[in-house]
């Protein structure tokens, strides 16, 4: 990397963070720490909504997505503006009313404190061992291209998100994010720029547009209703609503940041910003994986992107078959080239033959490009066992550190820590409050100074944060941890949204039934999940959450029932 | 009776470009629903 991609990259960050401690230096009371003083304007809350969703990874993934999937990853969100309104409408009005501080101190007031209690830790599991993984897993992919290494890499992530978290508290976060978002959002547009620039002179953004769509890459939208499909209009609409009213209503480290709104009207808007720029930014960063799959049909990508895993091979005893099928991949990326040309050139001239001949013949190619692609992984998995083979996460970090200009290169890494940031400042600060107001204030040590609670707060802020460091370090050395702690938020997840839905709709139910129907509805979870384990059912483990959120439900009705 | 929404608007006031929140919210759905059909347009047009 060029000295001035270095200038850019930390110039860019430490300006961020210095920016976020010299605003927040006069926090001085627990309120200020935890809520912000609940003055910021809906804007701020808005991008610090959105900059939370927004993982590294997601500007990492989603990219490499669209380019093997085509965009209708788009459809995942289509639930979310829907969610927003509800949330406006029936959850906001309710934790305003309370002034609480997180979303389990209203589960006190609604239900008792064993449920408060219960959730809150079973939010503290879940949120805690993903913040871990939050910090390794775009540290890993950029050690992984840029010969970073490791260990440096994440505590570069986790030193200073750690350092300005515990500093300006849930401020500090909100006024960091606005900057990262703007940031975040100035970088990938610029991308999308740059590549269309970098365009062969003869082919404009019409005709790659035009390629794109003809290689089926271009299918936002699929009307049709088909539950073995993933990702259509339906399931987004559907799952997507049920989903985003659980996350943004009931996680902390989304909660936490519409609490901080100067008002309800402030807060409202914000959530609404979200809900309006959401799927347009989605969009924005699966169109810049379009366009690095039509810049890859003119300029011939790697046949496997994770550098690592090739560097592995040299030197080995598959190296030689390894270049072999990278010469033969090359050989078939200029004969792809040629057909592209030939497709530009009939859709400019509407001949449809030549089209659906060198469309056809271009299929060819691709089929075969992909077996060779196949064979590699699998040299790859025969030299090294535990490689990870799945390469589209590599894709678009591959040509921004490969086909950037200098400075831009900069401007792009800084876009994913500045992801990586937020989404993990978001996460600790979520962590410390919980922790203090429902656990430490609440039940540990109640009556203490405003002063002790925000000694406390940052205190818990860094164990956290430490807490997520070292996961992050180890998580390396382990081959399935990242499934692992998924499914440890899966088996949590449900019954937390279950309790929620209880709280918010069945009026009648109290503290008790809903208590031991988590409880309960916890055990199935598990039991349902040992025996999926065993192969004595098959349940994917994602439907754990739907699963745990409905027996919660059941369950709080008939124990209601049985009581009275 | 009121319900907590009704209470909090009539301390709150309204949105700022529009009459009611009520509008708002159509606004911001319709506004979905037009991107939508935008993105249906895009994906027929190149297919």
């Amino acid at each position: 990397m060029h000295l001035l991609d270095w200038i850019v990259m930390l110039g860019t960050l430490l300006t961020i963070v210095a920016y976020g401690v010299w605003k927040t230096r006069s926090v001085k009371s627990v309120q200020s720490y935890l809520l912000g003083d609940r003055d910021l304007p809906w804007w701020t809350i808005g991008l610090s909504i959105m900059a939370t969703q927004a993982s590294a990874i997601t500007f990492l993934s989603t990219p490499g997505q669209a380019y093997e999937d085509g965009m209708r990853f788009a459809q995942f969100y289509f639930g979310l503006p829907v969610a927003m309104v509800f949330l406006s409408i029936f959850v906001l009005p309710i934790y305003y009313k309370l002034k609480v501080y997180t979303a389990y101190e209203y589960l006190e007031g609604r239900f008792d404190l064993k449920t408060r209690t219960m959730t809150a830790i079973l939010f503290l599991v879940q949120r805690g061992l993903a913040a871990g993984l939050t910090i390794y897993a775009p540290a890993i992919i950029l050690s992984s291209i840029l010969n970073w290494p490791l260990t440096p890499t994440t505590l570069f992530i986790g030193v200073i998100v750690i350092f300005y978290t515990v500093m300006g508290g849930t401020k500090a976060v909100s006024v960091t994010q606005k900057q990262q978002m703007i940031v975040i959002l100035t970088g990938m547009f610029i991308a999308a720029v740059i590549l269309v620039f970098q365009l062969p002179k003869d082919v404009s953004f019409s005709d790659a547009v035009g390629v794109a769509g003809k290689m089926g890459k271009l299918n936002v939208v699929d009307f049709n209703f088909d539950l073995s499909n993933r990702y259509t209009f339906w399931s987004g609409m559907l799952g997507g609503v049920f989903l985003f009213v659980s996350y943004f209503g009931t996680d902390q480290s989304q909660v936490q940041r519409y609490l901080s709104g100067k008002s309800l009207t402030e807060s409202r808007l914000g959530l609404l910003f979200n809900g309006i720029l959401k799927v347009p930014m989605q969009f924005l960063v699966l169109f810049v994986g379009i366009l690095v799959f039509v810049f890859f049909q003119f300029n011939h990508p790697p046949v496997h992107f994770n550098t690592a895993n090739v560097d592995n091979l040299k030197g080995t005893e598959y190296e030689s078959q390894y270049n072999q099928y990278s010469e033969q991949y090359a050989q078939l990326n200029e004969q792809k080239e040629l057909e592209v040309r030939q497709m530009i050139q009939a859709m400019r001239t509407e001949d449809d033959a030549t089209l659906t001949a060198a469309q056809s013949r271009y299929e060819n190619i691709h089929q075969q490009e992909n077996q060779i692609r196949e064979e590699v992984k699998e040299l790859i998995s025969t030299q090294n066992p535990a490689a990870k083979t799945q390469d589209t996460d590599y894709v678009f970090i591959t040509f921004v550190t490969t086909y950037l200009p200098m400075g831009l290169v900069g401007l792009l890494l800084a876009v994913i820590f500045s992801a990586a940031m937020s989404s993990t400042s978001s996460e600790l600060n979520a962590l410390a409050t919980t922790t203090v107001i429902d656990i430490y204030r609440r039940s540990l040590a109640p009556d203490k100074s405003d002063q002790h609670y925000l000694n406390a707060s940052k205190l818990f802020t860094i164990l956290w944060g430490v807490t997520a460091l070292i996961f992050a370090l180890v998580a390396n050395l382990f081959d399935n941890l990242i499934e692992a702690v998924n499914i440890i938020g899966s088996l949590f997840y449900g019954v937390i949204l279950g309790i929620f839905v209880v709280a918010f709709f069945m009026k009648r139910i109290k503290g008790s039934a809903v208590f031991v129907a988590a409880i309960v509805s916890e055990l199935f979870v598990i039991a349902i999940f040992t025996m999926s384990n065993y192969g004595i059912i098959s349940i994917a483990y994602l439907w754990l959450n739907l699963i745990g959120c409905i027996l919660v439900m059941i369950f709080s009705q008939l124990f209601s029932m049985i009581r009275r | 009776m009121q319900t907590h929404e009704q209470e909090t608007l009539e301390e709150e006031g309204g949105p700022p470009i529009f009459k009611s929140w009520n509008q708002m919210y159509a606004f911001v759905l319709i506004l979905h629903a037009i991107i939508i059909v935008l993105f249906y347009l895009f994906t027929h047009a190149y297919a």
